[in-house]
C-alpha cells in the first residue's frame, strides 16, 4: 500500500508529467514473464565450467599445494594457484573509484602462504564440465601448518594477539571531539549508559555471484557478470598486466546486490581462467559459496553514555565503537566511517566525543551491506533514545522531538544540513498510520517501536564522484540513454528512462536505457551508496536537457517564438502561447536531423567535494547530503515462548521527489522485511572461525509467511541533491526498520534486549533476569 | 552439486517393491525429495541408487471409515492441510500440516518421508504419535504392522529393513469429545524447523480424563511420549495443579540438546510452556480445531 503525501515544494512551478507517476518499469514485464537472462542463464559454445577450491580452516601456513592429480584429471583444462599468478594480484579498496588505491587493502586473489580465513579461495579449476571440474576440485591436495588465528574483535585489539596481517589488527580508527562533553555530563541532570552488539547479516541476494568471460578476436578479453560495479575492469586489466581498454565487462539485470556484489565478486576468477585457457569460462556459485565469497554486514559493539536534562534534550554523548573487518579490510574503514558520523543519529548533538575502531580477525571478511556502518549506529542510538524517554516519563516521539537536527544545523562532523529535514513530519505519519493498537492479554504483550535517522545518499566527498551519460534521440523519436550504471533490480535504467522521457516528452516506452557496459556506455560509477539515482539521474537530465535545448532552439526559430514558450509533453512540441503552433516530435527530430541540429549529448556530473576530515576532531564535510525520516512497528511478543510477531511496519520517508512512487515503495517494503531478518532471525554464526551456518537451513531469512501489514508512506520535501529534488532511498528505507522493532519489543515485555538478533530465547532469558531483579532501573 | 544418482520409476507396487529387494537393500525408496534432494547436495546421503515412488498413485489416500483412518503413504502434507477430513476429524495433525514448511514444499512432502526420515524435528510426528498410529511395512515377502512408537528407533534410525516401504499410516478414531492439539515453536513463521513441538490428544468425561496422549518433538533423539505425565492424568480431573505437574513431568521426560536454533534449558523451559498451554487449552474444551501459531490458509 502506498501513500503518496506531496508537500511544500522548492520549485512550485514544475509541473511533471512522467516523473513522480507509477509508470510500470521498462525491466518489469519480460522479468515477470521470465524472459529475462541473468548472468547464469549464459552459455558460449566451447564453454568451459569453473570451481574454486577453499581453505577448510581459518587460519594456516600453507606448506604445499599440489594440484598434480587435478591437472592430470581427464577433461580439466587449467587449474591456477597463487603459485601461476604475478605478484601484483591485489585489489583496489574503492570500488568504481578512478584508481584510488591504498596499500592496506591489498588482497591476495589466491591465498599463497597463509589461509587468514575460513573458506579463503586457494585454486581456481576450468573443465569440459561442471562434474569433471568439481571432481577435480576434490583431488586437490594442501598441506597446512597450525597459526594461531583471532576471532573475537575486542581481543584482536589487545597486545600479543595474533596478528592476521601486518603489524597490528588496527584496520582504521577515527575520532569524533566536538564541543565539551565533559560540561554537557556536568548540565546533565540524568545520564544512561548502555552497551549493544549486532551480528554479522548476510545479504541474501537472490540471485548469486555469476558470470560468463571469453577472449575474442580483437584480445579483448569480455566478462558479462552479476556485479554492482563495472569498474571493476580496471583492477582486472592491473592483475593480468593488459592495458585497461582490453577488459570490458557488462553488468546483466542483477538479481539483487545490497552491497554484496560492489567488492569484486568472481570477475577476477572469470578473467584469470578466460586469459589463460584462451576459452570461454562461467563460474555460478552455490549458495553456500556465495556466503563465503562476499564480505557480510559488519558486526558492531556499540557503547553509548548519554546526558540529558529532564525535558529530554541531550547535553553530551560519549560513543565507543568496535567493529570486526574480518581478515581482508574490503570497504571496512568507510563502513567505520559512516557508523562514526551516523553515531549521534538524526539528533543535535553539541557535545560529542566519538572513538571508532575497526579490528582485523579471521573471521569472514566483512564489506559493504545496505546502511553501510550507519544502519548498526541506528539499533544503538535508538535505543538510547528509548531508555532516556522510560526513565524521563517521556513518550518516545517526544524525546527525539527535543533533539531533533533540522535544516542549516550543523551534524556530528560540522557539515551544515542544507536540505529538508522532515524527521519529525515522518515519525508523525508513521506512527499514525499504525492505527488502532492490537489487544494483548497476560501472555501475550503489545508493543510498539519508533526509529529515526539520518542516512547518507552519495559518496563520501573526497572520493571526489562523478558520474556521466549520454542522451540521443532518433529521427522516430525514439531516445537512447546510454549509462555504465548497473541495474541491480531496484529500477536502475528505468528510472532513467523515466527521466528522459520527462525531460524531452516522450512517453517512456519510447525510451532505451543502454546500461551497465564499461566499454559502449560512459562510465557512471557503482550502484551502492544509494547513490545511482542521484548521480546517474542528474548526469541523464542534463544530457537530456541539452538535447531539449538543442530541439528547442530549433523550434523556436521554425514557430518564431521564443524557446521557453515552447513545450515537450506528449510527444509533441506546443508554443504554450500559441498551441496551433505544434508538430509531433518525430518531425521535430527528423527536421533537426536534416538541419543538422546536434541531438545527442554526454553530460557529466559532479558531486561536492572535500579535501577529509581533522583527524583529531573529526570536523569536515563528509557527505553529499542526507535522507531522514521514521520507522514505526507493532509487535506482538508471547511472554512464556518469548515469540516475537510483527503485525504492522509502516515506513515514512522524505525522498525528495519519487521518481516512481512504486519503486519506492518496493524499497520500503522490501527493507521492512530485511530490517525485521536483521532484528529478529539472522544471524551469522563462526565458532572460532568455522561458519556454521553456511546454508539457508541455518541462516534463516524472514519467508513469506512472516510477512507483516507494510505501508510505504512517501513525503516530498523536493530539496535533494538529486534530479527533481530526489534524495536517496535504497538504504534509507532500511535503516530504521531493526531499530524499531527492537524498541518495538522492548516497550512490550519491558526490558530492552541488547543484542540483535532479539531470538524467543532472548526474549525469555531477559525476562528471567527482570523477574529476578537483575535489570537496573532507572 | 547434485551427485549422479539413478532413479528407478516403477508404476505398481509389486514392481516397487520387486525394484527395492533385487540389489539387496542397496536401494532406498525416494518420495516427496525434500530431505533427500538437500541431503545428496550437501553430501549427507551416500546411498545413489533410489526407486521413485511418485508412479504409484494408489498410495496417495485419506480414509475415513468403520473408526479407523488410514492415510496412504505418498499423501502429501499439503494433501493433509487441504482435507476437511483431516481438519475434523485429525485437527493436531491438520495443524502440524499447516505449521509445516512452506507451500512449495509442503506440495511435495510426503507423511511417509516425514516418518522415516527418523528426525525428532519432523513435524508431524508428535500428532501422529499421539493418536497411537500404526504403520504398514511392505515387502516383497509380505506385509507387516507396527505401532509408530516402534518405529523410529533413534536419530535417524528407523524399523525399515533392507527392501521394506511404508505403504500407509493409520489409527483408531478417537473416542468421541477427544481434544487434539498441536503447536510449534520455530525461529521463523515459514520453512521453520521445529525448535520444540508438542501434540496433544486428550479424552475428557466430566473434566475428568479418560486417555491422554503428549508427544513433543525436538527435545530428544526421536519425538517422545511423556508418558508419565499421561498416567497422571488419567482418572483424574483437570485442575490447574494437575496440569502443571503434567507439565513438570512431561519436561522430565525430554532430554533435549543444546544446538544452534536454541539451548536445552530454553526447550525444557517450553517444553512446560507448552505442555500446560496445550492442557489448559483441552481442558476449555474443543472449541476450535486444533491448534497452530499459524492461521489456515489455502
Ligand atoms: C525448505 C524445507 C522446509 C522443510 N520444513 C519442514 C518442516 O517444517 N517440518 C518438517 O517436519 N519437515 C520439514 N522439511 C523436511 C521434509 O520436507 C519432510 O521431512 C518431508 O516430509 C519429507 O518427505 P519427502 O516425501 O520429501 O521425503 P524424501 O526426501 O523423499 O525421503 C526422506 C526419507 O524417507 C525415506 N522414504 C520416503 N518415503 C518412504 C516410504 N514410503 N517408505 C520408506 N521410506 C521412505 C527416504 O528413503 C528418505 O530416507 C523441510 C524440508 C525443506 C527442504
Amino acid at each position: 500500500m502506498v501513500e503518496t503525501v506531496p508537500t511544500a515544494t522548492n520549485s512550485p512551478n514544475v509541473q511533471l508529467h512522467q516523473v513522480g507517476k507509477p509508470l510500470i518499469r521498462t525491466d518489469a514485464p519480460n522479468k515477470a514473464y521470465g524472459n529475462t537472462l541473468y548472468a547464469g542463464d549464459l552459455t558460449m559454445p566451447g564453454m568451459l565450467y569453473a570451481k574454486v577450491f577453499r581453505a577448510d580452516r581459518p587460519s594456516a601456513l600453507i606448506v604445499k599445494v599440489d594440484t598434480a592429480r587435478a591437472r592430470a584429471l581427464e577433461g580439466v583444462r587449467c587449474v591456477l594457484t597463487a603459485w601461476d599468478l604475478p605478484d601484483r594480484l591485489v585489489v583496489t579498496d574503492i570500488p568504481g573509484q578512478t584508481g584510488g588505491k591504498t596499500k592496506n587493502t591489498a588482497q591476495p586473489i589466491l591465498a599463497k602462504e597463509r589461509v587468514r580465513f575460513f573458506n579463503e579461495p586457494i585454486a581456481l579449476i576450468a573443465a569440459d564440465s561442471e562434474e569433471i571440474a568439481a571432481s577435480a576440485r576434490d583431488l586437490i591436495e594442501v598441506e597446512y601448518a597450525p597459526f594461531p588465528g583471532v576471532f573475537d574483535r575486542a581481543e584482536a585489539l589487545t597486545a600479543g594477539a595474533p596478528l592476521v596481517d601486518g603489524d597490528a589488527n588496527v584496520v582504521a580508527a577515527y575520532k569524533i571531539r566536538k564541543g565539551d562533553t565533559e560540561r554537557g555530563f556536568e548540565e546533565a541532570d540524568l545520564v544512561i549508559e548502555n552497551s549493544f552488539r549486532t551480528q554479522v547479516q548476510e545479504q541474501a541476494f537472490l540471485e548469486p555471484e555469476a558470470g560468463l568471460a571469453w577472449m575474442d578476436d580483437k584480445n579483448v578479453l569480455n566478462i558479462k557478470v552479476s556485479t554492482q560495479v563495472v569498474e571493476h575492469f580496471r583492477a582486472i586489466a592491473d592483475a593480468l598486466g593488459i592495458p585497461h581498454n582490453r577488459v570490458h565487462i557488462e553488468a546483466m539485470y542483477v538479481g539483487g546486490g545490497f552491497g554484496g556484489k560492489e567488492g569484486l565478486t568472481i570477475e577476477m576468477m572469470l578473467a584469470l581462467l578466460a586469459y589463460n585457457t584462451r576459452k570461454p569460462v562461467r563460474l555460478i556459485l552455490t549458495r553456500e559459496e556465495s556466503f563465503v565469497n562476499h564480505g557480510n554486514r559488519h558486526p558492531f559493539t556499540l557503547h553509548y553514555r548519554s546526558g540529558v536534562k529532564k525535558d529530554g534534550r541531550i547535553t553530551a554523548m560519549e560513543v565507543r565503537l568496535i567493529a570486526d573487518s574480518g581478515a581482508y579490510s574490503k570497504l571496512s574503514p568507510y563502513v567505520l566511517l559512516y557508523a562514526t558520523v551516523g553515531a549521534p543519529g538524526p539528533y543535535k548533538v553539541d557535545n560529542l566525543k566519538v572513538d571508532s575502531v575497526v579490528a582485523a580477525t579471521n573471521n569472514l571478511s566483512t564489506c559493504a551491506f545496505r546502511g553501510f556502518g550507519t544502519m548498526q549506529a541506528c539499533v544503538a542510538y535508538e535505543g538510547q533514545m528509548d531508555e532516556i524517554a522510560k526513565s524521563l516519563g517521556l513518550t518516545p516521539l517526544e524525546v527525539r522531538q527535543k533533539n531533533f537536527i533540522h535544516t542549516g544545523d550543523r551534524n556530528a562532523t560540522g557539515q551544515k544540513i542544507e536540505s529538508a529535514v522532515w524527521s519529525e513530519q515522518c515519525a508523525i505519519q508513521a506512527l499514525e498510520a499504525l492505527g488502532e493498537r492490537a489487544k494483548g492479554n497476560d501472555v501475550v504483550k503489545i508493543g510498539r517501536g519508533l526509529a529515526c535517522y539520518q542516512q547518507s545518499y552519495g559518496r563520501i566527498r573526497w572520493f571526489k564522484d562523478s558520474s556521466e551519460a549520454w542522451v540521443g534521440i532518433e529521427v522516430d523519436g525514439t531516445v537512447i540513454v546510454r549509462c555504465a550504471v548497473t541495474d541491480i533490480g531496484a529500477g536502475q535504467s528505468s528510472s532513467l528512462a523515466q527521466i528522459a522521457a520527462e525531460v524531452l516528452g516522450v512517453p517512456m516506452e519510447k525510451v532505451v536505457t543502454y546500461f551497465g557496459d564499461c566499454t559502449l556506455n560512459p562510465l557512471a560509477g557503482t550502484s551502492s551508496a544509494s547513490r545511482a539515482l542521484y548521480m546517474t539521474g542528474n548526469a541523464t537530465k542534463m544530457a537530456a536537457t541539452k538535447v531539449r535545448d538543442n530541439l528547442l532552439e530549433w523550434a523556436g526559430r521554425h514557430f518564431q517564438v521564443p524557446p521557453d514558450d515552447l513545450q515537450l509533453v506528449e510527444f509533441r512540441v506546443t508554443a504554450i502561447s500559441d498551441p496551433a503552433r505544434s508538430m509531433p516530435i518525430d518531425e521535430l527530430a527528423r527536421r533537426c536531423a536534416a538541419d543538422g541540429v546536434h541531438r545527442h549529448h554526454l553530460a557529466m556530473f559532479k558531486a561536492p567535494t572535500s579535501e577529509g576530515l581533522d583527524p583529531e576532531t573529526g570536523q569536515g564535510e563528509v557527505f553529499p547530503d542526507f535522507t531522514y525520516g521514521a520507522h514505526a512497528c507493532e509487535v506482538a511478543v508471547d511472554t512464556e515462548t518469548g515469540e516475537v510477531t510483527v503485525l504492522k511496519s509502516v515506513g515514512a520517508h522524505d525522498v525528495g521527489q519519487s521518481l516512481n512512487p512504486q519503486s519506492v515503495a518496493g524499497q520500503i517494503e522490501g527493507s521492512a522485511l530485511m530490517g525485521q531478518g536483521f532484528a529478529l532471525c539472522e544471524e551469522i554464526i563462526q565458532r572460532n572461525g568455522v561458519l556454521v551456518t553456511p546454508s539457508f537451513s541455518e541462516y534463516l531469512i524472514p519467508t513469506s509467511e512472516d510477512v507483516p501489514e507494510t505501508k510505504a508512506i512517501i513525503l516530498e520535501s523536493r530539496s535533494g541533491l538529486g534530479p527533481f529534488g530526489s534524495k536517496g532511498m535504497g538504504e534509507p528505507a532500511f535503516a530504521p526498520v531493526a531499530a524499531s522493532i527492537a524498541n518495538a519489543v522492548a516497550d512490550a515485555i519491558g526490558v530492552r534486549i541488547f543484542e540483535l538478533p532479539i531470538t524467543s530465547e532472548k526474549v525469555i532469558n531477559a525476562l528471567a533476569r527482570k523477574a529476578s531483579g537483575q535489570v537496573k532501573m532507572h | 552439486m547434485l551427485p549422479r544418482f539413478e532413479l528407478y520409476q516403477p508404476t505398481t507396487l509389486p514392481e516397487a517393491l520387486g525394484m527395492l529387494s533385487e540389489t539387496g537393500g542397496n536401494v532406498r525408496p525416494f518420495a516427496g525429495g525434500t530431505n533427500l534432494i538437500p541431503d545428496l547436495r550437501g553430501g549427507r546421503e551416500q546411498a545413489r541408487k533410489f526407486v521413485s515412488l511418485a508412479g504409484l498413485d494408489d498410495l496417495r489416500f485419506t480414509r475415513f471409515a468403520n473408526g479407523r483412518v488410514e492415510i496412504g503413504s505418498l499423501t502429501t502434507v499439503s494433501d493433509l492441510h487441504r482435507s476437511h477430513e483431516v481438519l475434523r476429524n485429525a485437527p493436531a495433525l491438520h495443524a502440524s500440516a499447516t505449521a509445516f514448511a512452506g507451500h512449495m514444499v509442503r506440495c511435495t512432502a510426503t507423511i511417509a518421508g516425514n516418518i522415516c526420515y527418523g528426525s525428532p524435528s519432523a513435524d508431524l510426528l508428535p500428532p501422529l504419535l499421539s493418536l497411537d498410529a500404526n504403520v504398514t511395512l511392505a515387502s516383497a515377502a509380505g506385509l507387516r504392522i507396527l505401532p509408530l512408537s516402534r518405529f523410529n528407533l533413534g536419530y535417524k534410525q528407523t524399523a525399515l529393513k533392507p527392501g521394506e516401504m511404508m505403504t500407509q499410516i493409520s489409527w483408531p478414531q478417537p473416542a468421541r469429545g477427544t481434544v487434539q492439539l498441536f503447536y510449534k515453536l520455530g525461529l521463523r513463521k515459514g520453512d521453520a524447523i521445529s525448535v520444540i513441538s508438542a501434540a496433544v490428544s486428550l479424552t475428557l468425561k466430566q473434566m475428568v480424563c479418560t486417555h491422554a496422549r503428549i508427544a513433543l518433538g525436538s527435545v530428544a533423539a526421536t519425538v517422545v511420549r511423556a508418558e508419565r505425565a499421561e498416567a497422571l492424568l488419567l482418572g483424574r480431573e483437570l485442575t490447574e495443579k494437575l496440569i502443571g505437574e503434567a507439565a513438570e513431568l512431561a519436561a522430565d521426560a525430554s532430554a533435549p540438546i543444546d544446538d544452534l536454533r536454541a539451548s536445552k534449558e530454553y526447550r525444557l523451559h517450553t517444553a512446560r510452556v507448552l505442555v500446560r498451554r496445550l492442557l489448559r487449552q483441552a481442558a476449555e474444551g474443543p472449541g476450535e480445531a486444533g491448534s497452530t501459531r499459524r492461521s489456515t490458509e489455502g
